[in-house]
């Protein structure tokens, strides 16, 4: 009976077997990591886009089937997918994908987190992440750290690829360099200018970028500013001299005009991930798209 | 046996479906450099044979070391072999974990349900349904449900998610059950306590709804408390590139207007498509087979669902489209078939974040409670619903719905619900 199983799992076995790595990530910036670093070798698959709130994308179960034939998971974590990843992993009937599987990557295993809560937290403070901030990803350091996950990642599932990811891993940090050293130019004479970010996502992208946040459009996560608020905010921006408002284009950018209207600041429409405009292709286009628009905000 | 086949199978299948297994093993220290995935597959049949047919479970190969330079230290990633690294391993800390117990629990939450309810005649009574009724022209406070869920996986093969209900009746579990999460071949098993894979309202729990209250058709000719009941069902994904899933089930269940417990044998046929970039549209059948009181007597249901969500990916506004149609027929010996129709269409119009916007007419066979109990008289009962929700946030809603119900004899009735719904603690999220 035994052998006659075994038998009919050998004929399925072939309609699995395939060259290239099948990669499904939660956005499109881990999309294309996952492509920088894989090449040729895998076959990347986002299951939400950069135009969207990664908050909130739905559990549409034709994404589950994507799921069900993934090599790998590659999943931002946090809690930034709760509301929707958990019933599609579980419908998947992929096992390995599941959150402590062999097949799962959670690119924030490999950050260094910012904002771990150190006391209690409550809903009272919002819908804040208890994990710590999930957005660290327009960050290029933890970019790269993510890479070099991936790579390694990569590795233990398809050893035979070690030397193309390595390569792959190396190219990708080099270009990342000159990158970095152009962005830094654009960042130098704006050091510690002030900012209002609409959600608390900018929090590594500021750090990495020496400017500073000088409060939010939402009160507390997920909380839609009330006028006393924004009224608060206008008062903050005309004192510490707040030059943008920085809001990704799938929010609603009506409070934001008000703030700017009353503050003389400007709201800059952002993508808030790769493939949230036309231009952000790639990773490096996104963050350079990102340091354009901010940088030429702020001076 | 049967454990072992399974087993086997299982451990067969981890072997061939996935080609960078062998690869894995490649790379462990110690291991020859070029095993093949034959090789491998060679020597998992020689140690199966040695132990007498894997005695290990399934899903899980014993670990391999990590590849000296695969795993940084302190960084919470699989070794290749699959034994997990205790998550943000932290080195050297005094004393270990306090919050050790804490990170045991299961997820916990609570959903609380309560509404005031205004009806225009005695609604309890000339169309007894299982949504909330007030007496004629009395506003009433309704105390309606507080759910408690407890979720969690219970080891790497399965998850148990139960809901216990506490009710003016009562306390009861709603649903209790274990799903299968490393089953070969597509396929999904629950066991326990469950509402049937039938139709799309009967497996959502009621705060899912987009209304208040059940359309009529699902109470009347499905069940009063939406069928369900110990048992098992089995849901085989099809290997197809769109979502098309087959469920078998059997269970006992409770259906409408009967109290004791009847043996039920069914099934589910359940696709989704993507249209477009913005939209998705779901289409279900469900049958359902349930055994009468009555030797040789029958009910059998019939269930046809439609879900169509339109929504552009960059918004989180979104538009609703939504319809089942049911039918029942009774058969017994000796005594004429008889078949009964119901339905409900809904519109939903999510706003934004914080408001909802739903329009309902759903139509059923008129049944009245009278001296002898709840009875089905002649006729047919038809009811338009309008409904408009608030969502404070993401963990509280106050909705307001309205009803214009006409009975059979051409009456007339008003019904008015203002609800109010919380959530709180770790609810594990729906699907779609």
């Amino acid at each position: 009976m035994n052998r006659i199983l075994l038998l009919a799992t050998a004929l399925l076995a072939p309609l699995h077997a395939r060259a290239a790595l099948d990669v499904v990530t939660t956005t499109q910036g881990l999309a294309a990591l996952a492509q920088e670093v894989g090449g040729e070798r895998v076959k990347v698959q986002s299951l939400s886009r950069g135009i969207q709130d990664p908050h909130f994308v739905d559990a549409n179960p034709t994404l589950a089937v994507k799921l069900r034939n993934a090599d790998l998971l590659v999943d931002v974590g946090l809690d930034l997918e709760i509301g929707w990843l958990p019933p599609l992993v579980n419908q998947s009937r992929n096992p390995d994908i599941q959150p402590t599987g062999s097949r799962r990557f959670t690119a924030a295993s490999v950050v260094s987190v910012l904002e771990v809560p150190r006391g209690p937290v409550d809903r009272s403070m919002g819908d804040l992440h208890p994990a710590g901030n999930p957005h660290f990803l327009s960050d290029p350091r933890c970019a790269r750290k993510v890479a070099e996950g991936l790579a390694r990642k990569l590795t233990s599932l398809d050893a035979g690829g070690a030397a193309t990811y390595q390569k792959r891993l190396a190219d990708f940090e080099r270009r990342l360099d000159a990158d970095e050293a152009r962005w830094r130019a654009e960042w130098a004479p704006v050091r510690g200018r002030k900012v209002i970010p609409y959600h608390n996502s900018w929090i590594y992208f500021l750090d990495w970028a020496g400017l500073q946040g000088a409060g939010y459009l939402e009160p507390k996560p997920g909380v839609p500013p009330p006028p006393s608020h924004l009224a608060e905010l206008v008062g903050v921006a005309k004192a510490q001299g707040v030059k943008a408002i920085l809001v990704e284009n799938f929010y609603d950018r009506k409070s934001a005009d008000v703030v700017a209207r009353h503050s003389g600041a400007k709201v800059m429409m952002l993508p808030g991930d790769v493939g949230g405009t036309p231009q952000a292709k790639s990773y490096e286009a996104w963050v350079d798209q990102l340091v354009q628009l901010v940088s030429g905000a702020v001076r | 046996m049967n454990r072992f086949t399974l087993a086997a199978l299982a451990a067969a299948a981890l072997a061939f479906g996935a080609p960078a297994a062998a690869q894995e093993a490649a790379a462990a220290p110690g291991a020859a450099p070029q095993q093949t995935p034959e090789e491998k597959k060679k020597l998992e049949e020689q140690i199966a044979k040695e132990l007498g047919v894997s005695p290990a479970a399934p899903a899980l190969p014993p670990a391999e070391g990590a590849p000296p330079g695969i795993t940084a230290p302190g960084v919470p990633e699989q070794t290749p072999g699959g034994a997990p690294a205790p998550p943000q391993a932290v080195q050297g800390q005094v004393g270990g974990n306090p919050f050790a117990r804490l990170m045991m629990l299961p997820d916990i939450s609570a959903i609380g349900d309560f509404a005031g309810v205004y009806d225009s005649r005695d609604t309890g009574n000339e169309s007894p349904r299982s949504g909330p009724v007030s007496a004629p022209h009395q506003l009433t406070p309704v105390f309606q449900e507080l759910e408690l869920g407890i979720q969690s996986v219970i080891d790497p093969y399965a998850r148990a998610d139960i809901f216990i209900s506490f009710e003016p009746s009562g306390v009861s579990v709603e649903e209790a059950y274990m799903t299968t999460l490393a089953l070969p071949f597509g396929l999904q098993a629950r066991a326990g306590k469950f509402y049937s894979p039938f139709g799309r309202l009967n497996q959502q729990h009621p705060h899912v709804w987009d209304f208040v209250d059940a359309p009529l058709a699902l109470d009347r000719l499905v069940s009063a408390s939406q069928l369900g009941g110990p048992g098992v069902d089995v849901a085989w994904l099809a290997p197809l590139p769109w979502f098309a899933e087959f469920h078998l089930f059997g269970q006992t269940t409770t259906p409408a207007f009967e109290d004791k417990e009847q043996r039920t044998l069914g099934g589910r046929v359940l696709q989704y498509f993507d249209v477009g970039d913005a939209a998705a549209l779901g289409v279900g059948l469900s049958a359902a087979r349930i055994e009468e009181p009555v030797f040789g007597s029958w009910r059998d249901l019939g269930g046809a669902d439609v879900h169509l969500k339109l929504r552009p990916p960059w918004t989180r506004s979104y538009l609703v489209l939504q319809g089942e149609a049911f039918v029942r027929r009774l058969t017994a010996p000796s005594v004429p078939d008889q078949t009964d129709w119901g339905g409900y269409a809904q519109a939903l119009w999510r706003d934004g974040p914080y408001f909802a916007y739903g329009a309902r007419y759903d139509f059923a066979p008129a049944f009245q409670n009278g001296r002898i109990g709840i009875v089905q008289v002649d006729g047919t009962e038809h009811r338009l619903s309008a409904i408009a929700s608030w969502f404070p946030s993401e963990f509280q809603k106050v909705r307001l719905q309205g009803a214009w119900d006409r009975l059979p004899g051409g009456q007339n009735g008003l019904e008015l619900i203002l609800q109010l719904e919380f959530v709180i603690g770790a609810h594990g999220a729906h699907p779609f």
